[in-house]
C-alpha cells in the first residue's frame, strides 16, 4: 500500500496509463518543467517530456482542446490540461460541439478517446474557482467525473484515459493536497458512471460530489450523534448518472438531499431531484431538498464567499428539514 | 512628445508608488502577481491619456494604472482585503476590478484574452458616439497567442478603430518563455497579419514607450485605425508571490535586475538635476507613511454583511 493525495493519485494514474500505452500523451500549459500548476502533473515531464508525450502549449485554449479532438479522431489518446474550469467556456465549441456528438454522428464510426482534465473549486486559492459541470452534462456524449477521495481520483482517471469518448475531469482544488489516502500496489480502476455509498444510513438519503461528499459525511458524523443514520451517495461521474444506486438509496431512506458546489438553479441537482421524482415518486416520504449555491456570481470577500457556499451546518439544517425535525 | 522634467519626475512617482502599493499588497496576497520590474512599461502606456479615454490594463500591474487614473488607494486596498469599503463592497477582488467611472475596464474572469476583445468593443462604442476618444489596452506576451488578441486586432483593423494594443512582453506566460511559445519572432511581428503598424519598444525605458504609444494614440484620434506595440521587459520575480521560479536560471533575473526601469530613470532625473539623492530618500519615505496610512485604515475596515450579497441583485433593474 501508499500513501497518496488526491494530485499524487491523479499524476499517478497518468503516469501508469503512459507506460501501459503509448498513445496517450499529454497537452497543456505549463506542465513541462514546471510540473503544472499545483503540481498537477508533476513528474511526467521528466519521464516522457524527452519523447515529445508532455506538450507545453502557448496559452490557446481552444487550439489544444480542437488538436486533442483531432489527434483523437486519429488514434491518439490525448490527455489534454485545461489549467483551470472556468477556461472551460474557451473551449465548449470544440469540446460540447464536436467531440461530444462525434460517435452518433458518425454512427459508430468515429471515437474521440479523450479527456479533458481541470481545476475547480472554491477553496482558499481565491481564484478560478468556478464549478461548470451543469453545463457539460447537458449536453449528451460527454462523461463527467468529479472524483472526492485519492482512491477514487486514481481509479477513475485511469478509466477514463481507457475511454473511447470524450470524458471531463474535474479535479477540487480544495481536495489537491489536502488528504492522503492508502492506495493499493496492484493496478485497480473504478467504472465511470457507479456512484459509491461513502457512508451507509438508514434514515435520510445525501447525493453529493466533490468536496460536498466530505462536508456531507460531517454533517452526517454530527447527526449520528443524536441517532439520525445518514447514507452519503458520492456520484462520482455526474454523467453518466448512476440511477440505480440513488434510487436504491432512496427506497431504502425515503428521503433525499442533493448537494453540490454548481449554482442550485440550473444546477445537476435538479436533475438527480427530478430523476428521483420520476421514478420514485412513491418513495419518498418528504419533498426533496438541494443544497446549493444562490444563484450569484462567487463572492471574492471572505464572509460573503462563507454565505454563498454549502457546508456542513447548510446540509444538517437540510437534513433536518426532510426529517420534519 | 518628448516629457518634460516635470512630467518625468510625475512618471517616476508613479512608478515608484506602484512598487510600492504592490509590495504592500505582496505582503497580503501570496497568489498576487507582481509586475516588479515592468512598471516602465505600464506607466509609459497609460500616463498622458485623457480621462475620457478608456483604459484596460493587462492584470500585472493593473493596480499602478489604477493609481494613475486617481482610483483611490484606501478603496484598491479594501479590495485586496475584500472590505465593504472597496469599490465592489468586497463582492469582486480589487486587484482587477477598475472602475468603470475612471473608464477603466477591468478582467472579471480568470481567462486571458477576454479584456482585448471589450477594449475593442470600447473603441467601437467611441467611434460610433463619433468622439475623438480612443481605447488603450495593455496584455501579455502569453496573451497574444490566444485567440481572442488575432480575432479583435483583425477586427479593429477592419473597422478602423481607434485603440492601441501594447504587448506588455515579461517573457514569460508562467512558466514558458515567449521564445518557446510565439511561431514568430516578436510579437509586434505579428502586425503585418492584420494591415497595421507593429512597433518594437524597450520596455524599461519610460520614456520610450511613452513616445511609442502617443504616437499610436495620435494615429487612433485622427481616425487612422489601430496599432500594436511590443514592449520588451522581464518578469524579474515569479508569476506570482508563491512562484520560486525555478524554471530559469538566476542570472537570467540578475541581468534583467540590472536594468530596473526604475533605477534607470532614477539615474536621468539625478542627472538632469531635477532631483537629489536626499530629495528622494524624502519623497520614498513620504510615499512609504501614506501607503502604511491607508493599509492600516483598509484593515481597520468593516466586512461586508450579508445585505451586501444581494440575492435579488444580479439583473439591473430598468434605468
Amino acid at each position: 500500500m501508499r500513501r497518496m493525495t488526491y494530485q499524487e493519485a491523479l499524476v499517478g494514474a497518468i503516469r501508469e496509463e503512459m507506460r501501459r500505452d503509448n498513445r496517450v500523451f499529454l497537452l497543456g500549459e505549463d506542465i513541462g518543467v514546471f510540473g503544472g500548476p499545483m503540481m498537477s502533473a508533476k513528474g511526467l515531464w521528466e519521464e516522457f517530456g524527452a519523447n515529445g508525450r508532455v506538450i507545453d502549449t502557448p496559452i490557446s485554449e481552444s487550439a489544444i482542446v480542437g488538436a486533442s479532438v483531432g489527434a483523437a479522431m486519429m488514434g491518439m489518446r490525448p490527455v489534454v490540461e485545461i489549467m483551470f474550469g472556468e477556461f472551460l467556456a474557451l473551449v465548449m465549441q470544440q469540446l460540447a460541439c464536436d467531440a461530444s456528438f462525434m460517435w452518433y454522428y458518425s454512427a459508430g464510426k468515429t471515437r474521440v478517446p479523450m479527456v479533458l482534465r481541470t481545476k475547480f473549486g472554491v477553496g482558499p486559492h481565491r481564484g478560478h474557482e468556478l464549478d461548470y459541470h451543469s453545463w457539460l452534462i447537458h449536453v449528451p456524449g460527454l462523461k463527467v467525473v468529479m472524483p472526492s477521495t485519492p482512491y477514487d481520483a486514481m481509479g477513475l482517471m485511469k478509466s477514463a484515459i481507457r475511454d473511447d469518448n470524450p470524458v471531463v475531469f474535474l479535479e477540487h482544488m480544495n481536495l489537491y493536497h489536502w488528504i492522503r489516502e492508502e492506495i493499493p500496489e496492484d493496478e485497480y480502476t473504478i467504472p465511470l458512471g457507479v456512484a459509491d455509498i461513502k457512508r451507509e444510513g438508514r434514515d435520510v438519503t445525501v447525493v453529493a460530489t466533490a468536496m460536498m461528499v466530505h462536508h456531507s459525511l460531517g454533517a452526517a458524523e454530527d447527526l449520528s450523534k443524536e441517532g439520525i443514520e445518514v447514507e452519503v451517495v458520492d456520484l462520482r461521474t455526474v454523467a453518466p448518472l448512476d440511477k440505480a444506486t440513488v434510487l436504491a438509496s432512496v427506497k431504502k431512506t425515503g428521503r433525499l438531499v442533493v448537494v453540490h458546489e454548481a449554482w442550485k438553479f440550473g444546477g445537476s441537482g435538479g436533475e438527480v431531484a427530478a430523476m428521483v421524482a420520476e421514478e420514485a415518486f412513491n418513495d419518498l416520504r418528504a419533498p426533496i431538498v438541494r443544497v446549493a449555491p444562490p444563484h450569484i456570481p462567487i463572492p471574492f470577500s471572505t464572509p460573503l464567499n462563507k454565505m454563498y457556499l454549502p457546508d456542513k451546518q447548510k446540509i444538517v439544517e437540510a437534513i433536518r428539514k426532510v426529517l420534519y425535525k | 512628445m518628448a516629457l518634460t522634467n516635470e512630467e518625468l519626475l510625475s512618471a517616476y512617482r508613479y512608478m515608484v508608488m506602484g512598487r510600492m502599493v504592490e509590495q504592500a499588497i505582496t505582503k497580503m496576497k501570496g497568489n498576487y502577481h507582481p509586475a516588479e520590474g515592468e512598471e516602465a512599461v505600464i506607466v509609459g502606456t497609460f500616463y498622458n491619456l485623457r480621462m475620457d479615454d478608456v483604459i484596460v490594463p493587462h492584470y500585472r500591474g493593473a493596480t499602478i494604472a489604477y493609481i494613475m487614473r486617481g482610483a483611490s488607494l484606501r478603496r484598491l486596498f479594501a479590495g485586496i482585503l475584500g472590505k465593504e469599503t472597496s469599490y465592489t463592497h468586497g463582492r469582486y477582488r480589487g486587484d482587477i476590478w477598475g472602475p468603470l467611472e475612471l473608464n477603466i475596464i477591468g478582467m472579471y474572469a480568470g481567462a486571458l484574452g477576454p479584456t482585448i476583445s471589450l477594449a475593442t468593443g470600447a473603441a467601437l462604442a467611441a467611434k460610433l458616439k463619433k468622439t475623438d476618444s480612443v481605447a488603450v489596452v495593455s496584455f501579455g506576451d502569453g496573451t497574444s497567442n490566444r485567440g481572442d488578441f488575432h480575432e479583435a486586432i483583425n477586427l479593429a483593423s477592419v473597422l478602423k478603430l481607434p485603440i492601441v494594443y501594447v504587448c506588455q512582453n515579461n517573457q514569460f506566460a508562467v512558466s514558458t518563455p515567449a521564445c518557446k511559445a510565439l511561431g514568430c519572432h516578436s510579437v509586434a511581428d505579428r502586425a503585418i497579419g492584420y494591415g497595421i503598424p507593429g512597433i518594437n519598444v524597450d520596455g524599461n525605458d519610460v520614456v520610450a514607450v511613452h513616445e511609442a504609444v502617443q504616437e499610436a494614440v495620435k494615429r487612433a484620434r485622427k481616425g487612422n485605425g489601430p496599432t500594436l506595440i511590443e514592449a520588451l521587459t522581464y518578469r524579474v520575480g515569479g508569476h506570482m508571490v508563491a512562484d520560486p521560479a525555478t524554471y530559469r536560471s538566476a542570472e537570467e533575473a540578475g541581468e534583467w535586475k540590472k536594468k530596473d526601469p526604475i533605477v534607470q530613470l532614477q539615474k536621468k532625473l539625478i542627472n538632469l538635476g531635477v532631483l537629489t539623492k536626499s530629495r528622494i530618500e524624502e519623497m520614498h519615505k513620504s510615499m512609504e507613511e501614506e501607503i502604511s496610512a491607508v493599509v492600516k485604515q483598509a484593515e481597520e475596515d468593516p466586512w461586508p454583511g450579508e445585505q451586501v450579497l444581494g440575492l435579488d441583485d444580479v439583473f439591473a433593474p430598468a434605468n
